[in-house]
């Protein structure tokens, strides 16, 4: 479908169409607007739109149980950003990180931040902080069920810090509109990690299978 | 030198910290033996009451007045309160008590981009603290002092100008006794500028070689020492509040004076400080404490504020506010910020990351935000503790560890089920890979001894597992790939 050009109508949509960056058009090829940092999974890098994990943006990955790789699938990315000596955060998780896994994988334990706020309106209240912040390249969130007023403000931080906010939950609910560039689920296939892309933003949906890295037998920190 | 004197002429009635600003009140002293009206406020004054009336006669104009008498303990104390304040404006302060300041302009109006921005922060700072000042700046302290109390806001540079603007007060606004006051008039002298044209020794001989020097003072003839306000070496204040207060704004609002007086107090100092202790005292006498910690040593009024707020907001309070006190025990050197965690590579200000902890710890509390780091030890649940963010020790541990870790761990291990001699956990669970034993911790008293595996869920996750090698010899799930 083309979209008819109208001279004052495609004005005011090409004012919006730069100023937001959850509007875009179908079937348009990406334009390389949003810096990316790369999945470090070849595959995966190529079935992203933006060509890897784009940077001021909210990521929502639904997990398949406990266990499931999501944040594996993370790891080498946030190698990348800890190395750039920025702050990792983990708001909330639902475990213990497990330092000697996190230094195995190429994070310094050093850079994550852990926050464990005991009610659901200061984790988001902490979120939003630290997207906020600028100082943080990826935030980590386990929120329990993010309106979608509540996602778009985080958005909105994550455009002004440029950090990445990884959003994990359940998935319930999420047929509604949600500002979040992308949109994965995630679970094991055997030894790789298959990573089904449900939405993301000026791309299409799809599936792609990558290998789980497992870790170096030795580890220096 | 340029002298600003500050002369707050309702410090008498600013520090009763009146509750109503309509209601009329005024404060009473003895003039002559006698209880008196000293001030009065907008509302007293309205209803005709003036400064000198008798009590009895200022009660018959309002029903409704209330006379409290001076208190020159709470004036002397808001004077130095204000005095602290100044220090970040300048370095050389005098107290002129009752009702005045002084400050040494020379030095620092450089740093404020000149005389006027430096005027008109001094000025925004009253204001905000709601005190009426008049300021006058003079090269002569007790010139400067003396047009400001006779109500001459003035900015003048230099001697020349001072001696004219000197000229034009009458005598009476002169500090003098009674008898030179009256021997002046008797000489048929209204103004200082009368008194100036008459040559010095006949005056001196007239009024006293003390009056001269006085006077020589004033003109700048004859150099004016004066002993400078020594800030304490702690920093120790409360603030009574015009009101109960339950409001975090109303809070806020009182807790920003303590905050002025606190960083005027470190900046007088050079210092800056990593902890605030806040007492919050209620009706009954009881008081609630809190701390308020920074990462590095600060005394930016602002974001210290910031922080106050984060932590009152979460504050739940048993019952209002009476009054609010600070001390600031320790000051540190403002010069070498510690901290690895924040670093100019990251491409932003170190500044904003420590502000960011700052105000995580403040808000949700110092045990909520922490930093994991790695502990040398074979046993897993050891290999790793909390600690401080920003204090980890860095990169100088070398570490090996032979079998793959769960990037989760469990609080403490689950023990499993097991069916048909397999673990079971939501199903049968597959082992994979390679065994990993792990003996360890028999020196202190908490020895494991166990076979760790990773495991597959039918669902396909992936779980760390370990089997006792002692005892029942039962599975444990201790963590999540």
């Amino acid at each position: 479908m083309r979209i008819p050009v109208d001279s004052g109508r495609s004005g005011v949509l090409e004012n919006l169409l730069q100023q937001r960056t959850d509007l875009w058009r179908g079937k348009v090829p990406v334009s390389p607007r949003l810096p990316v940092i790369a999945s470090g999974f070849g595959p995966l890098d190529t079935a992203l739109a933006a060509g890897g994990w784009p940077r001021g943006a909210l990521v929502e990955i639904l997990p398949d149980g406990a266990g499931s790789g999501d944040v594996e699938l993370l790891l080498p990315a946030l190698a990348v950003l800890a190395r750039e000596f920025r702050w990792i955060v983990l708001v909330a998780p639902p475990w213990i990180p497990y330092a000697p896994a996190f230094a195995a994988g190429g994070v310094d334990p050093a850079r994550l931040l852990l926050l464990t706020p005991p009610t659901e309106p200061e984790r988001l209240w902490a979120l939003e902080q630290a997207l906020r912040s600028g100082v943080c390249g990826a935030v980590l969130a386990w929120p329990r069920r993010p309106t979608g007023a509540r996602l778009r403000r985080l958005q909105l931080a994550a455009e002004a810090g440029g950090g990445i906010g990884f959003l994990f939950h359940s998935g319930a609910g999420t047929e509604r509109f949600s500002p979040a560039a992308l949109r994965l689920r995630v679970r094991r296939s055997d030894e790789r990690l298959a990573v089904d892309i449900l939405k993301q933003r000026q791309g299409r949906g799809g599936s792609v299978v990558v290998e789980s890295r497992g870790q170096e037998s030795e580890v220096r920190i | 030198m340029h002298w600003l004197a500050i002369h707050l002429p309702a410090l008498s009635l600013e520090a009763l910290a009146p509750t109503d600003a309509r209601a009329p009140l005024a404060v009473s002293d003895r003039v002559a033996g006698h209880p008196a009206i000293l001030l009065c406020n907008e509302a007293a004054a309205a209803a005709g009451i003036v400064p000198g009336m008798r009590i009895g006669a200022a009660r018959a104009l309002s029903g409704s007045l209330r006379v409290r008498r001076r208190d020159a303990g709470r004036e002397a104390h808001l004077l130095e309160g204000l005095a602290l304040w100044a220090g970040r404006f300048s370095s050389q302060i005098v107290l002129a008590p009752p009702r005045g300041l002084l400050l040494e302009m020379q030095g620092s109006k450089r740093l404020f981009g000149g005389t006027l921005p430096l005027l008109r922060q001094v000025r925004e700072g009253l204001n905000e603290m709601g005190h009426h000042a008049i300021l006058c700046m003079a090269p002569t302290p007790a010139g400067a002092l003396l047009l400001a109390e006779a109500g001459r806001q003035k900015m003048i540079r230099d001697l020349p100008g001072l001696h004219r603007h000197l000229a034009s007060l009458s005598l009476q606004q002169l500090p003098l006794p009674r008898e030179q006051q009256e021997a002046l008039q008797n000489m048929g002298m209204m103004c200082l500028g009368d008194l100036l044209q008459l040559p010095g020794p006949g005056l001196g001989r007239r009024l006293g070689r003390a009056f001269l020097d006085q006077l020589d003072r004033l003109l700048g003839r004859r150099p004016d020492p004066r002993p400078l306000f020594r800030p304490p070496a702690r920093f120790h204040r409360h603030l009574e509040l015009p009101a109960e207060v339950e409001s975090v704004a109303a809070l806020q609002f009182a807790a920003h004076r303590l905050i002025l007086q606190l960083s005027g107090f470190l900046t007088a100092r050079q210092a800056g400080t990593l902890q605030l202790e806040w007492r919050l005292v209620h009706p009954r006498g009881e008081v609630t404490r809190f701390r308020l910690g920074l990462l590095s040593p600060e005394r930016c009024p602002e974001r210290l504020q910031t922080l106050l707020q984060e932590r009152l907001e979460r504050l739940v309070l048993p019952a209002p506010v009476r009054e609010i006190g600070l001390t600031v025990e320790r000051l540190e050197p403002l010069a070498g910020r510690p901290g690895v965690l924040f670093d100019a590579r990251a491409g932003s200000e170190p500044e904003a990351g420590e502000q960011l902890l700052e105000r995580l710890r403040a808000r949700l509390g110092e045990q909520a935000v922490t930093g994991i780091r790695l502990v040398p030890d074979h046993r897993p649940e050891r290999a790793w503790c909390h600690c401080t963010p920003g204090r980890q020790a860095g990169m100088d541990v070398v570490w090996q560890l032979r079998g793959e870790r769960p990037l989760w761990l469990l609080p403490e291990p689950v023990p499993l089920e097991e069916q048909e001699g397999r673990p079971w956990w939501h199903g049968r669970l597959v082992l994979e890979g390679e065994r990993e034993r792990i003996e360890a911790g028999w020196w202190d008293g908490a020895p494991v001894a166990r076979d760790y595996f990773a495991a597959r869920t039918p669902a396909g996750g992936r779980l760390w597992l370990y089997r006792e090698l002692r005892g029942e010899r039962r599975w444990y799930l201790q963590g999540f790939y």
